[in-house]
């Protein structure tokens, strides 16, 4: 008898059939009586002060219901999963292009986008922090507080500098990933109303509905049991649905027009808006014994984090903590610094800069295994975490542990489908 | 010229948020005809979480999947479930399901205990049936065993939450513990490259995953291959061009940002691997992003193969191969 009898056997998703149907309900299926629709009128510099905002032309076009800005806020205007650095409508300085500086509702989606051509800006326009280096540089105009500083971590096990000295093969690299984005496929999407009980309703495209209440209760200043969250159903998100998205502005619209507001990203718009994943660079020392122990790690980490932190400081907590990748090492040192510029903001992105980590450590892995002239697939087996090995935070594996095996079945598989391609594997 | 390549890449992936409390919670209620509503936070995006919900509550129950109804994602009906991130909705909403159901078997444990007369911790619930294991022949069915709840005016329901195993890192050096469990993987991928157009053809890609107990096979495969498809887009088609001057992004739309469709992917044998572990629901992990991880190395591994080159920057796009074969060829001939 299996050990079990509904695990591991055949049976469908739950939401199988009204996905394949195509009767499925995602956030912009939602349509209610007397509902209107909405937009965000969005900064397009990327570091600038707002002189002026004229919202009058647009407040007089027939068919418009509402047009705020801050002002129009009763509660909380910065959120943020971890740090709370972002505003709902800019009512500082404007950080990033595609900040939101004032929200629409109208009576269609037609009259909400005039009225957004309506709306008149003037900015006073700041030197933008571009990159990494421009945001450490002395002098560097500052993006938010007191430092471009959005985060650091260190981690220190073992003794690295000691460490080399028994090293028979030192490999050193410098790798760096790109800018890269989620493009689930449904763009984001959400309506809110107030109910009968003058509860504050917002069905929304999420990964995160308790945290959108949370972040929603906060903004309008009412109790989180004030406010429900309900999640569509949802196409895609990989982390780009984590940062609250449109829930913010519609029910901010709701609760000033007392209609349901309903509001639709537009493709380009989501993509400008919705977090990125962090371009991270790494310059990495490994070491090892000539039978391919590893000895020691050393990386430094450097990352443009962009405009708002988002889910940076998750990035660069797990980041090092996976720099080394399923190996013993007993010798590892790991400096991290993520920076806030006015780029695009990178946040929670499928992988939470372990994707990045990956590509250094794989990429030393190999770089070892030519150097000592070994089988890229046994230098990894010789290092394997198994139970019982500590990993860089001194933490202990005590079960669980499966990464030999998936070495040594990807490999016999490997052999049978692609029995060429492995032997070239050894060509190098 | 056309040139094949390898490359392995693995990973692994601590479950859950690093070093925090990130709890999840469930409830539960057997009803009178066998029928279990399960209401978790978590959401599901598509992953299937609520799919594991239902599992994991049939398993426990010892029901089956058939037999439960799950709701989620209702913050006025749903206990928290924090974010769908993290790879941890199976790990930890799953075990949130989990104690939640062990809270409402208590009574139907005391009641099948009282009906068939054996020690409570003697039952075993499996295919809706609840026996002895120490006498199969003492058993009832589970609609048996509801009447028996009815007549005593007894109900079967359960709150559960589960916070990971994990403490907070010192700042100093970040020791402690991070995660309560970790996923690991390996990906072996085989590509072939043309050195003229520097056009990468994805062929062949083994991706073993160790996912502690696999949930649902079916979905195992499935997130191994679309972790395979973005993995792979990440390396040799996927990227944002910022606009130096105003810093906004110029290719927002999937006409420019190009992600691989079915024709652009390896043929993939996805291999769930299992492993010994209490920490899971019945031993199970996260599948999420440890699905998408392996194959970049792979495939950044599996160009350079090819062309006798270590790429070191992502993105690989046509003309980063085109350059790379042509220095190294312009280095073979000056050597």
């Amino acid at each position: 008898m299996s050990k079990y009898a509904v695990l591991n056997t055949e049976f469908p998703k739950v939401d199988a059939l009204e996905r394949a149907l195509g009767t499925a309900k995602y956030a912009a299926d939602y349509f209610m009586p007397n509902m209107l629709y909405s937009g965000v009128f969005r900064s397009t510099v990327p570091h600038a002060y707002v002189k002026k905002l004229n919202l009058d032309k647009a407040r007089a076009l027939p068919g418009v219901a509402a047009v705020l800005d801050y002002t129009a806020i009763p509660g909380k205007n910065r959120f943020g999963i971890i740090v709370k650095d972002e505003p709902c409508l800019v009512d500082d300085k404007i950080r990033r292009y595609g900040d939101a500086l004032a929200v629409v509702a109208a009576e269609t989606q037609e009259l909400v986008d005039e009225a957004l051509e309506l709306i008149e800006v003037e900015y006073e326009e700041l030197t933008p922090v571009k990159s990494f280096e421009e945001a450490m540089a002395p002098g560097a105009p500052i993006v938010h507080g007191q430092t471009n500083v959005h985060a650091k971590k260190h981690l220190e096990f073992g003794n690295v500098d000691e460490a080399w000295d028994k090293c028979d093969v030192i490999v050193e690299n410098t790798y760096s990933t790109h800018i890269l984005s989620h493009m689930f496929i449904e763009p984001d999407a959400g309506l809110a109303y107030l109910d009968e009980q003058g509860v504050m309703n917002v069905i929304a495209s999420t990964q995160n509905p308790h945290y959108d209440r949370n972040e929603v209760a906060a903004m309008l200043g009412i109790p989180m049991n004030r406010v429900r969250v309900k999640q569509a159903t949802t196409g895609g998100g990989f982390g780009g649905k984590l940062d609250i998205g449109v829930q913010l502005h519609v029910a901010l619209l709701a609760w000033h027009t007392r209609r349901p507001v309903k509001m639709v990203r537009s493709r380009t718009e989501s993509t400008m808006v919705s977090s990125k994943r962090h371009p991270i660079t790494m310059k990495c020392r490994t070491g090892a014994t000539r039978d391919g122990k590893l000895v020691a790690v050393d990386v430094v980490m450097t990352c443009d984090a962009g405009a708002y932190g988002s889910y940076g400081p998750a990035v660069i907590g797990r980041a090092p903590v996976h720099i080394v990748g399923p190996y013993e090492c007993p010798n590892v040192r790991c400096d991290a610094v993520f920076a806030y510029t006015n780029n695009p903001m990178c946040g929670a992105f499928r992988g939470f800069g372990v994707p990045q980590a990956a590509v250094c450590h794989e990429g030393q892995m190999n770089a070892l295994a030519k150097a000592l002239n070994m089988d890229p697939i046994e230098l990894r087996l010789r290092n394997a975490h198994k139970v019982g090995t500590v990993i860089p935070t001194g933490q202990t594996l005590t079960e669980s542990v499966g990464f030999t095996d998936t070495l040594l079945k990807a490999r016999e598989k490997a052999l049978e489908v692609m029995p060429e391609a492995m032997a070239r594997l050894k060509t190098e | 010229m056309k040139r094949r390549g390898t490359g392995v890449g693995c990973m692994f992936y601590g479950i859950g948020n690093t070093g925090l409390p990130n709890p999840a919670a469930a409830f539960v209620e057997v009803l009178p005809d066998t029928s279990v509503n399960v209401i978790v936070g978590a959401a599901d995006i598509g992953q299937g979480s609520s799919t594991m919900a239902a599992a994991v509550a049939a398993e426990t129950l010892g029901l089956a999947i058939e037999n439960i109804h799950v709701t989620w994602a209702d913050t006025q009906v749903a206990p928290e479930g924090g974010a769908t991130s993290a790879s941890r909705q199976t790990f930890i909403t799953g075990n949130a399901v989990k104690n939640a159901c062990t809270q409402a078997m208590g009574e139907l444990r005391r009641t099948a205990a009282e009906k068939l007369e054996v020690p409570e911790e003697d039952l075993v619930f499996r295919n809706r049936e609840i026996y002895s294991s120490k006498d199969e022949t003492k058993r009832m069915t589970y609609p048996e065993l509801m009447g028996a709840m009815s007549y005593r005016g007894r109900l079967a329901v359960g709150a559960g939450y589960y916070n990971p195993k994990t403490t907070y890192l010192n700042p100093a050096d970040m020791s402690g513990v991070p995660y309560e469990v970790y996923s690991y993987a390996t990906c072996i991928l085989e590509v072939e490259v043309d050195t003229d157009t520097g056009e990468v053809t994805l062929l062949k890609c083994v991706s073993a995953h160790d996912v502690g107990t696999p949930i649902n096979p079916k979905m195992v495969e499935g997130q191994i291959e679309g972790g395979t498809a973005m993995g792979t887009g990440f390396v040799i088609s996927e990227k944002i061009d910022v606009d130096p001057k105003t810093l906004a992004i110029k290719n927002p739309t999937l006409s420019k940002y190009i992600i691989g469709t079915n024709m652009d992917m390896p043929e993939i044998y996805p291999i769930a691997v299992s492993s010994e572990g209490e920490a899971g629901p019945f031993g199970a992990k996260g599948l999420g992003e440890p699905a998408l991880i392996p194959s970049i190395p792979a495939t950044m591994a599996a160009i350079g193969n090819a062309l006798g080159v270590t790429f070191t920057k992502t993105p690989i796009f046509p003309a980063d191969i085109v350059k790379a074969w042509k220095d190294k060829q312009a280095a073979e001939n000056q050597g």
